[in-house]
């Protein structure tokens, strides 16, 4: 063996601090307008770009890619849009929550603006994992009477599975685990708009899209063609308790833009 | 008649929810130029998906650089994939820019980037999307003046006809001139004749329609253009190059995608030339002159593009970065600067004579992923052949340094089809992996958990424009196979893989690399027959490209593989990157004797007339050892 070069980092990775010992600021941003047609991937890219252009002092693993620590809600299907997404970032050293939400929002563009910020329990569960009760409201032409749509949402829900196609694969959802809630209401146009409530764990979840095609399918209509989809709440559900994401949390940053 | 100006991004933003990847269409990326109001407007074009044209260095710095200009505006644009194009044709969409969501049709001027042959369909494709005319011919005075440049231009002749006009070397000053000369003459309301002709006195332009294609016994069979009669245009276009490289920004890409590109990292030009003088490479003898960056300014420059980019990688680019001679200084400053970021450090491709032990370990900061070296051939003959100037020593010693310095992963770059190539060279590449990957065992340890592997990507030599080679004919597409047939058979460990490029999609390049004007009729039939996208392996038609072929009574094999003789006037002799044809001509004798020729900023002048014809000469920081 050659002699042992430079190593490019001065700490040795076993006396860098452990990832529960770093302080974890959790930030909410929004998911709009063409940025909703933003796969995860590259929305996590995006987000870690803001951050580095931010400077905040984020936390890098010791694995072998040495990426940032940082953890996100779950992932939206492409073309819904949010108010309610969330990131947790370990941060080598605490800062203020409100400087940095304002540096975020300085380098971050207004289609995913951060608009909340402050630091959360270290040792609280993954974002993804944790955040288990996601609210859904869907935008629809003046597809079909409402009550239709209402009945058709109450028929499949009775059934208690939604059976469909993901690509090749075929997907079953058990919604006496997932569905919640749901409402079908008119607006002033007679477009329709409809509320999914839905509860989400480990490989199980329920996108409103698919419980709206099984409703269509069922009235043997077509499915709408583009629908506005919005995830517009995400919290933690325990027992029946709802816990907010910020819940606990001290010195909650908030943006002025909103 | 020129198309209105407006944003039409809500006839686009319907058809997103169909569509794969839509982040392609989204625009109002961070640093993007919202700021569109003209009044001259110019659409930067690379014809393929964004993800692949999104990274070029060229479509930034031009987009850039018009920007800053007072009154001018420049956006992007980028040939959707066919998806959205069957949809937008579908509801009678027309190709829209990015930026301004604005259709091209009513654009002032409209550049092309060719980086390479394969992309001749997807001209075609963008403007009948676009619906402009296809030919510069058949447009009218109001019509967007098509314009294009890029590596490719060197051979611009097959798509002449499309073209109105043809910017040749550096882009940075003319790309900016030309637009001035397009706006002043629009205001002076020149007839689009008198425009071009205004046009062709810009430096470094080549104007297509003022020059007549000419075969006769001094030429090849796709003869040679020569200036119409009547027309103040001449005989030969040389290209423009920017003296002082060092006075141009270093960090030219500003905009930073929302989705993954295929170079997803920060782009810093560190040096533009080559003059290690291989005999195949068309960028070495066509960037001419060698211009280092500083490497303060490398260095600092870097650390701010990071800054504001937010990228968590830095490739510094060019088409040799180990031959800087500041390469080490810029490494060691890189990743001082930026210690504990998680930012890794990228080189395109090593040089093998130049990787040193320190170099080894600076390159890439603490990420050791997989390092690339160029050997291009499998022996010394035939190294010597096509002048590359490494040594099996060369390539052992960087191999020993790089695997001593955590790398596990080795790929190496080969070609077949050289010239004077035999079988035993062949054989000699993969003697060669196993060489390297027995060296990676030996530094590194045997068995499975040490990770050792080498991959050798084997391309074909395609005979291109302005390079020593550019009168050989192309190994026949059969040969090619039975010669990666032997290779596969002689590579025996499965530590090595080996992938090697289609000989057919390498016999139409090599086609559009040699044809003249008429060639045209070619590339417009497989255009009609479908073809797309040729450089994607998934959507290249050899079949449609035959049938194309045949339609206009070629071959394409022939047409690929015809030799010209070394006196003959080229189809591509109109247009010159400051490389003297005797240069050429005598590169062509020393590589058939197996003669080298050394590199100029390490040794005495090679005597290759870019200097003189230019009035330039090659600027180096340090020294080159």
């Amino acid at each position: 063996m050659s002699d042992p070069r430079p190593q490019p980092f001065s700490v040795r990775p076993q006396d860098l601090p452990t990832k529960a010992e770093l302080p974890r600021l959790r930030v909410a941003y929004v998911k709009d307008s063409r940025l909703a047609y933003l796969g995860h991937l590259d929305l996590i890219s995006t987000v870690e770009r803001c951050i580095r252009r931010a400077g905040l002092p984020f936390s890098v693993g010791n694995g072998f890619a040495r990426r940032m620590r940082i953890q996100f809600s779950s992932a939206l299907p492409v073309g819904a849009s949010s108010c309610c997404e969330y990131f947790d970032l370990r941060l080598t050293k605490r800062m203020d929550p409100q400087e940095a939400l304002g540096r975020l929002e300085a380098s971050t563009p207004r289609a995913i603006a951060p608009y909340r910020a402050a630091y959360v329990g270290s040792r609280l569960p993954a974002l993804e994992a944790w955040l288990n009760r996601v609210d859904w409201s869907v935008g629809l032409g003046p597809a079909c009477p409402a009550d239709e749509l209402f009945d058709a949402i109450r028929e499949i829900a009775r059934r208690g599975e939604v059976r469909y196609l993901r690509g090749e694969k075929d997907k079953v959802v058990d919604l006496t685990r997932t569905l919640c809630g749901y409402s079908v209401g008119e607006d002033e146009t007679g477009g329709l708009s409809v509320g999914v409530d839905t509860l989400c764990g480990a490989g199980v979840s329920l996108r409103p899209q698919v419980l709206l095609d099984a409703a269509f399918a069922l009235m043997g209509r077509p499915a709408p063609d583009a629908p506005r989809v919005r995830r517009h709440r995400q919290v933690h559900e325990e027992d029946g308790r709802i816990v907010e994401p910020f819940c606990g949390s001290d010195a909650i940053a908030t943006s002025s833009l909103f | 008649m020129r198309a209105p100006r407006e944003n039409l991004f809500h006839l686009i933003e319907p058809l997103l929810p169909h569509v794969e990847h839509p982040s392609r269409y989204l625009n109002h990326e961070w640093g993007a130029c919202e700021e569109q109001d003209g009044p001259f407007h110019l659409c930067m074009v690379y014809a393929d998906v964004y993800e692949v044209g999104q990274p070029n260095l060229g479509v930034a710095i031009l987009y850039n650089n018009v920007n800053a200009r007072e009154g001018m505006s420049c956006e992007r644009c980028y040939l959707p994939w066919k998806d959205m194009s069957a949809l937008m044709r579908e509801r009678g969409v027309p190709l829209l820019s990015l930026e301004g969501a604005a259709p091209l049709a009513s654009f002032d001027a409209i550049g092309f980037t060719l980086a390479h042959e394969l992309v001749a369909t997807n001209v075609l494709e963008t403007l009948d999307l676009a619906g402009i005319a296809l030919t510069s011919a058949e447009r009218d005075v109001d019509d967007p003046i098509i314009l294009a440049g890029g590596p490719s231009a060197w051979n611009c002749e097959p798509l002449a006809p499309v073209f109105d006009a043809v910017l040749l070397g550096d882009g940075e000053e003319s790309i900016v001139e030309v637009c001035a000369c397009i706006r002043d003459a629009r205001a002076e309301g020149l007839s689009r004749a008198d425009l071009l002709r205004r046009l062709a006195l810009v430096p470094g332009t080549y104007v297509p329609s003022l020059y007549d294609v000419v075969v006769d016994e001094g030429t090849t069979r796709w003869g040679r253009a020569v200036p119409r009669a009547g027309e103040d245009v001449p005989e030969v276009v040389l290209k423009r190059c920017v003296n002082d490289f060092a006075a141009t920004p270093a960090v030219a890409q500003r905009i930073v995608p929302y989705m993954g590109i295929v170079q997803d990292r920060l782009s810093l030009e560190v040096l533009r030339g080559c003059a290690r003088g291989c005999r195949f490479c068309q960028a070495g003898m066509t960037y001419r002159p060698v211009r280092e960056r500083p490497a303060e300014q490398v260095v600092s420059c870097g650390v701010e593009g990071l800054l504001a980019s937010g990228h968590d990688e830095i490739s510094l680019t060019s088409l040799s970065t180990t031959d800087h001679s500041q390469c080490e200084a810029i490494l060691n400053g890189m990743n001082v600067a930026l210690e504990g970021r998680g930012i890794r450090v990228s080189i395109p491709s090593q040089r093998l004579d130049s990787f040193g032990v320190d170099m080894a370990a600076a390159v890439a900061g603490g990420k050791r992923g997989g390092l690339t070296f160029a050997p291009e051939a499998g022996s010394q003959r035939l190294r010597d052949v096509i002048n590359k100037n490494v040594t099996e020593e060369d390539l052992e010693r960087a191999a020993r340094n790089a695997f001593a310095a955590g790398w596990r992963r080795m790929k190496l770059y080969f070609m077949i089809g050289l010239p004077t190539e035999t079988d035993e060279d062949v054989v000699g590449i993969a003697r060669m992996a196993e060489r390297v990957l027995e060296i990676g065992r030996e530094v590194v340890g045997r068995g499975p958990k040490s990770g050792v592997s080498v991959s050798i990507s084997v391309a074909v030599l395609v005979p291109k424009p302005y390079t020593p080679f550019q009168w050989v004919g192309q190994l026949r597409p059969d040969e090619v196979r039975r010669r990666q047939q032997l290779l596969l058979h002689e590579v025996r460990d499965r530590a090595i893989r080996v992938s090697y490029h289609d000989a057919d999609v390498s016999l139409v390049e090599g086609a559009l690399s040699k044809m003249g004007r008429a060639g045209f009729s070619l590339v417009r039939a497989a255009w009609e027959r479908g073809c797309r996208f040729d450089a994607w392996t998934s959507e290249f038609d050899f079949r449609a490209w035959e049938e194309a072929a045949r339609s206009c009574g070629l071959d394409l094999e022939e047409v690929a593989c015809e030799e010209f003789p070394l006196t003959a006037a080229l189809p591509w002799g109109h247009t010159s990157p400051g490389v003297s044809m005797g240069y050429l001509q005598r590169e062509w004798r020393r590589a058939v004797e197996g003669v080298t020729t050394p590199d100029c900023t390490r040794e005495s002048c090679t005597g290759c007339g870019v200097c003189p014809a230019l009035g330039v000469h090659n600027v180096i920081q340090g020294v080159r050892s």
